[in-house]
């Protein structure tokens, strides 16, 4: 019978070739998908700088000995940070977060709770183990971390 | 009358169709696209230290000028290598650690020059009644290698105190779930 489309290509007259389109989008996926990289979270620790001591460099003398220390130094041989607190040296995190607490509760109960916990690192100590005791810090909520100038006083022991 | 089948032909239209694979492509795409992170170009690719108690950076709150410091150990070439550091170790050499400032290498003796520049440029409005100075707005995040010497960070942070800059802030990784 004449005028009955009876073939898909007299239904569909327009034929659009995809296969380009696929070549395309197959380059593209294959570009997103090898520079692809899950982003690690990220977050901060906040500190603000002393305002008014960073242009004359000058240091609080007075205020040297209401803190809690930690004195950090790098053992060579070992590969590892030795960590010191009142004169004890520690070796497990938990201990020092227990003696941080134990030192800064002490500041507390003598109505000084801004008694900040000052890190004394030496400067070739990781930064991991620098952070490992902010954290301990936060943890145990002290927020007044303080970072010391200079070498760290003579390991205990040495 | 004999019946006689017609001989079945050799053409076949075997056509594939490609729709549902363009769909799913496309969908492939948008994804990857989406998640693609090139907006950060200012953030080196660096191993951070994980702490728990961090503070999520907030998205929704007002971004900050901010001054992204990395401090991250020299990249393996042809010319240079470092064995401790591609073994994962400490490595403690001063002059394989670089500070990087937008993506450029700063020297040490530079540091000071470069933090000034851009505290200079986010000045606060008014005189610092403790600094006796106007300081600067700007605000800088120090994202350190885990290995990083401690030393190469407190310079930064000695530096910036030095050119005005008061807001710092250390950056450090979220630990995964279950570590």
């Amino acid at each position: 019978m004449a005028g009955v489309s009876v073939g898909e290509s007299e239904e569909n007259p327009v034929n659009i070739n995809v296969t380009p389109l696929v070549d395309i989008i197959f380059c593209l996926c294959v570009f997103f998908m090898i520079s692809f990289k899950f982003k690690q979270l990220e977050g901060k620790f906040d500190s603000w700088l002393p305002k008014g001591k960073g242009a004359t460099g000058s240091v609080q003398i007075e205020g040297l000995l209401d803190e809690v220390r930690v004195a950090m130094f790098w053992d060579e041989a070992r590969q590892v940070t030795v960590r010191q607190l009142r004169n004890r040296r520690i070796e497990t995190d938990q201990e020092l977060s227990q003696l941080i607490k134990e030192a800064h509760d002490d500041w507390v109960r003598m109505n000084k709770p801004d008694t900040p916990v000052t890190i004394d690192a030496e400067a070739r100590v990781p930064w991991n183990d620098v952070i490992k005791v902010m954290n301990l810090c936060k943890q145990n909520h002290i927020d007044k971390i303080e970072f010391a100038l200079g070498a760290p006083p003579p390991v205990a022991g040495q | 009358m004999s019946r006689r089948r017609k001989a079945p032909t050799v053409k076949e239209d075997v056509t594939c169709n490609l729709i549902p694979m363009v769909d799913i492509m496309f969908l492939l795409l948008l994804f990857f696209l989406l998640g693609a992170d090139m907006s950060q170009r200012e953030q080196a690719d660096l191993v951070l230290p994980t702490a728990s108690e961090i503070k999520e950076a907030d998205k929704n709150k007002t971004e900050e000028r901010t001054t992204t410091v990395n401090i991250q150990h020299r990249q393996d070439s042809a010319a240079f290598s470092c064995p401790v550091n591609a073994q994962g170790g400490f490595c403690r050499e001063a002059d394989h650690w670089v500070i990087v400032i937008r993506g450029r290498d700063v020297p040490r003796a530079e540091l000071k020059n470069q933090l000034k520049a851009e505290a200079d440029e986010n000045l606060e409005p008014d005189i610092d009644p403790a600094a006796g100075v106007r300081l600067s707005a700007q605000k800088v995040t120090i994202r350190a290698d885990k290995a990083a010497p401690y030393g190469d960070v407190n310079k930064v942070i000695e530096t910036c105190s030095a050119v005005g800059i008061y807001k710092v802030e250390v950056g450090a990784a979220v630990p995964a779930p279950g570590s």
